[in-house]
């Protein structure tokens, strides 16, 4: 890798880190700002609907299947709900995520992929 | 390892690696390909560990190797690369109201992923605060380790591994929006949140499907927080008499 290459890692690399670290700067202080003036809410709103939001944006973004077939979206599908119901049996982080991929791996093996 | 408020038992930081295991599932196959990926765009495997070290942004890196690769001019990759990396400026003040008063909060945001954001926004407010620290500490560095360790063996054997077993490679990226779904449906606990979520997903997949995958991030975010305030603003309908 040439020396320009590493200069536009470096870059990279901190501009990445100041965009996820300013902003934590910034609402600490706004945070300790409002704290003495007592009961003003301190989060924008804006902020609070746009990060779960992001989130969600990363589901659809991730639930696109790899191959454009009906077994792909079949698979999805299934997964989606085995990992739904799991949820609201279990309410827990681990099992439905494992019962999610095993009846999406399921279903693939069964179609042939 | 429950989304409601479990008592912990064992010390927060072992608490954070155990709840953030079921990201490697995500992590690690895309961390292979990304080693992958990388060596065949002309990197060698140290290279392509440095990268995972130190930017540690995921889809972004597949751009950076590619576009470098391409031989763009490189303010264009950078540029590119912290403009996919956009998103994460509204994930810390989410956050910030749940850290305490420690210095080494802003340090550790090197390791604020997607994942990592979706995971503490869930756990920290259930944590008691003097194990937030540890927690969060404990699941980053979990993550970020995955992240380097997969890349490493994508670069040294991925071509092998998705050779044998060409399934995995197919199956255990669904771990990761398997995930996101666990985390994203408790906060469909009203009716004008669930409208903004349904949307949001919706729109993202049809953004992914429509080859537009990361800036289809902040787009779907967008729609669905159109549908946030429209619900909010909707006027009541008469009931007929």
């Amino acid at each position: 890798m040439s020396m320009e290459l590493w200069l536009a890692v470096a870059a990279t690399t901190v501009g990445t880190l100041l965009m996820r670290m300013l902003p934590l700067i910034w609402m600490r202080k706004r945070l300790s700002r409002s704290s003495a003036e007592a009961g003003v809410d301190t989060l924008p709103q804006w902020l609070s609907v746009l990060g779960p939001l992001m989130i969600a944006a990363v589901l659809g973004v991730s639930l696109a299947p790899s191959q454009n077939t009906l077994a792909g979206w079949t698979a999805t599908l299934l997964g989606v709900l085995a990992t739904l119901i799991t949820w609201r049996r279990t309410r827990s982080l681990g099992w439905p995520v494992a019962v999610g991929v095993a009846a999406y791996g399921a279903t693939l093996l069964l179609s042939g992929l | 390892m429950t989304t409601t408020s479990p008592p912990l038992t064992a010390s927060a930081w072992l608490v954070g690696v155990r709840e953030a295991i079921p990201l490697l599932g995500g992590y690690i196959p895309i961390a292979i390909s990304f080693g992958l990926v990388a060596v065949q765009a002309g990197f060698t495997t140290w290279e392509a560990v440095a990268i995972s070290t130190l930017i540690y942004a995921g889809a972004s890196q597949f751009v950076f190797v590619g576009m470098a690769a391409a031989g763009a001019p490189l303010w264009l990759v950078v540029g590119m690369t912290l403009l996919i990396n956009l998103r994460h400026v509204v994930y810390a003040p989410n956050l910030a109201a749940h850290m305490s008063s420690s210095r080494w909060w802003p340090a550790l945001m090197h390791g604020l992923t997607d994942q990592v954001f979706a995971l503490a926004l869930t756990r920290l407010p259930q944590l008691p605060s003097e194990q937030r620290l540890g927690w969060y500490s404990g699941a980053a560095l979990l993550a970020w380790f995955a992240w380097i360790a997969g890349t490493a063996a994508g670069a040294i054997g991925g071509e092998w591994v998705v050779q044998r077993w060409p399934l995995l490679g197919e199956v255990m990226p669904f771990a990761l929006p398997a995930l996101f779904l666990v985390l994203v449906a408790p906060r469909m606990s009203n009716f004008r949140w669930a409208c903004a979520t349904i949307v949001t997903v919706l729109a993202g997949l049809a953004l992914a499907l429509g080859g537009i995958a990361n800036a289809g991030i902040p787009l779907a975010a967008l729609t669905g927080a159109l549908c946030f305030y429209t619900v909010k603003h909707a006027p009541t309908r008469r009931r007929c008499a």
